[in-house]
């Protein structure tokens, strides 16, 4: 007996094969692994050191009112970001207004109404609109959105308002062409849903199944399980999803600049064209030189800064809804 | 705490059985379908009031399906569906004309893992409430105070109710649900488990809680833990397969069943 447990305790002691393992591999891997992480790091402070560098003739000649002005003469040199600043931000913030809702809304109703067999398709399809290529919105935008927007909104809508206070600024078009401040967040708004509905429909189905019953449970309506406890309970990545939707919007390129109209015109009007700072420099990095170059590298600076922002505002979100 | 009894021993500190007590709820001949399986069969079974009526069994024995008939939850899945009568009070809940909403007020539920709303203790207990009546600030907290004295939580979360209830620790949490429930004043409660996710300590509260409650309410409880249906309950249904095998007071069924299924159970010879 003490023999056969000594043969298997010698035959264990034998079958230990594997050496130390060795100090080289594993450290060129951590030091690997550390590059790559460093890498990026690199990159973005490259970038942004890189663009700031271009634009800094830009700020440097004009100053805080590169900010605050509105002109953007490439003859006389003059050149302010309000009107790229104003559109992009504008833009966005309709894209959110119209895209959100919607979002909640298809992903309210992927998760809690759905029929079984109808979930897999809708699901897709709204996947499917994420993978549409930036361009092909743009184009379809401009070609076909635009001439229906044109007559069957803007002209009727501009009739209606022509003269009353306030609505009568603010939705009314002067050459009504179709392209414009709310084209381009319409737009947008269809560009960001499939992104924010989707990450909404997934942290919905991760509410267990037990809080939703217990909602109804207590006798709730849809409405009121839906408003009180599943959106507040995934209010986090919520807010996460719709900054992500932010983001994308402000700095979609090729779809706005199809369809803002690329006007350097300060309008009250959402109807009137206008640009982002995206779209600015997509029109005219092809032809500039000297201080229309850094006045451009300047302006990507300002966007980087806005999405800074955001991504800040984001954060501050989140931990407040976490510590309420 | 409770000490608790060997199941064969009578079990001790728990009131009798009113078997003449007016029956609250009624099943009468419940079958049930999730889609083409079928869950409940041929279901009888009354529960009495102010009277906690245990359902045992083990897993898959439709106990947890019968109590889910009884507010309807089950109708959220449309493949789900329940043939039969359940009279609450003389009125058929399976009737497609019950107000669902008033039905889930009127029968309230407790689940297997606390569920707190993500909004504050306070508003936890009001927000049920707020659903069908409208009250003055004062009377609201009066009601909430009342709802969280009767859960056994009010001493715990008197000064912090203004805090998320997600907060609090699981037994509390189970507590702030039974506040919620009980603030609705329902005629019935139905407990699924309610301690499955809690530790022992918690459970005994739990169970205390729900002695007290039976004075106000009747109250039927799924448990997989028979010294728990031994130490808290009045009657006893033994459920097998989808039937029901034996129901009587709590102290026939486990000193003297008259099924061998049942006797087999709670010896546990099976389960």
């Amino acid at each position: 007996m003490t023999a056969l447990t000594e043969q298997i305790a010698l035959a264990r002691a034998r079958s230990v094969v594997r050496k130390a393992p060795g100090k080289g591999f594993d450290g060129l891997f951590r030091a690997s692994a550390y590059g790559a992480a460093l890498l990026v790091l690199l990159m973005l402070g490259g970038i942004l050191a890189s663009i700031a560098y271009g634009g800094w003739p830009a700020f440097r000649e004009f100053g805080f009112g590169f900010v605050t002005s509105s002109a953007w003469n490439i003859g006389t040199e003059q050149y302010g970001a309000l009107v790229a600043i104003i559109g992009t931000l504008a833009s966005a913030v309709i894209a959110l207004l119209i895209g959100v809702p919607l979002s909640l809304g298809i992903a309210v109703y992927l998760t809690q109404l759905c029929p079984g067999w109808a979930r897999r398709p809708v699901s897709m399809t709204i996947e499917l609109l994420a993978s549409v290529p930036s361009i092909i919105y743009g184009m379809w935008g401009l070609f076909i959105f635009a001439p229906l927007f044109a007559r069957f909104v803007q002209v009727p809508t501009s009739n209606l308002v022509e003269g009353l206070p306030v609505v009568g600024t603010l939705l009314y078009a002067r050459v009504p062409s179709g392209v414009g401040i709310l084209t381009a967040g319409i737009i947008l708004a269809i560009m960001i849903v499939p992104f924010v509905a989707s990450i909404t429909r997934d942290m919905l189905d991760q509410i267990p199944t037990m809080l939703r019953e217990s909602a109804y449970g207590i006798g709730c309506t849809t409405w009121e399980v839906v408003r009180h406890v599943l959106v507040p309970q995934a209010a986090v990545s919520i807010i996460g999803a719709v900054m992500l939707g932010l983001g994308r919007a402000l700095g979609e390129t090729m779809a706005v600049t199809f369809v803002i109209g690329n006007a350097n015109r300060l309008s009250a009007s959402i109807f009137d064209p206008g640009s982002t700072i995206a779209s600015r420099i997509a029109n005219e990095f092809n032809e500039a030189d000297g201080m229309q170059l850094n006045a451009l590298m300047a302006l990507g600076c300002i966007l980087f800064v806005i999405t800074f922002i955001v991504l800040i505002i984001a954060r501050l979100l989140v931990r407040r809804v976490k510590v309420a | 705490m409770n000490a608790a009894p060997a199941i064969s021993a009578a079990p001790s500190g728990r009131s009798q059985a009113n078997e003449t007590a007016p029956v609250r709820i009624a099943v009468k001949n419940l079958d049930f379908y999730y889609g083409s399986f079928h869950g409940l069969k041929g279901i009888n079974l009354d529960f009495r009031d102010r009277q906690v009526t245990a359902l045992i069994g083990p897993s898959g024995c439709g106990k947890s399906t019968l109590l889910r008939t009884f507010n309807r939850i089950y109708s959220l899945y449309p493949e789900q569906r329940a043939e039969g009568e359940i009279l609450l009070d003389g009125r058929n809940v399976l009737d497609p004309k019950v107000d669902l909403n008033e039905l889930r007020a009127r029968v309230g539920m407790v689940f297997q893992k606390p569920t707190p709303f993500p909004m504050s203790i306070y508003d936890n207990v009001a927000f049920g409430l707020r659903l069908y009546e409208k009250l003055p600030k004062a009377e609201l907290d009066v009601r909430v105070e009342e709802s969280l004295r009767k859960a056994a939580l009010w001493d715990e979360v008197k000064d912090k109710l203004k805090q998320s209830g997600m907060g609090l620790s699981g037994g509390q949490q189970q507590r702030l649900c039974i506040a919620r429930t009980v603030a609705q004043r329902p005629e019935v409660i139905l407990f699924d488990e309610p301690t499955s996710a809690l530790d022992p300590i918690s459970t005994g509260r739990i169970e205390e809680l729900i002695e007290q409650l039976r004075n106000e309410f009747t109250i039927a409880i799924v448990t997989h833990n028979m010294q728990q249906a031994a130490r808290i309950s009045q009657f006893t249904a033994f459920m097998y397969l989808g039937e029901l095998v034996e129901f009587g007071p709590t102290n026939r069924i486990f000193m003297n069943p008259k099924k061998r299924q049942t006797q087999d159970y709670i010896t546990g010879r099976f389960g």
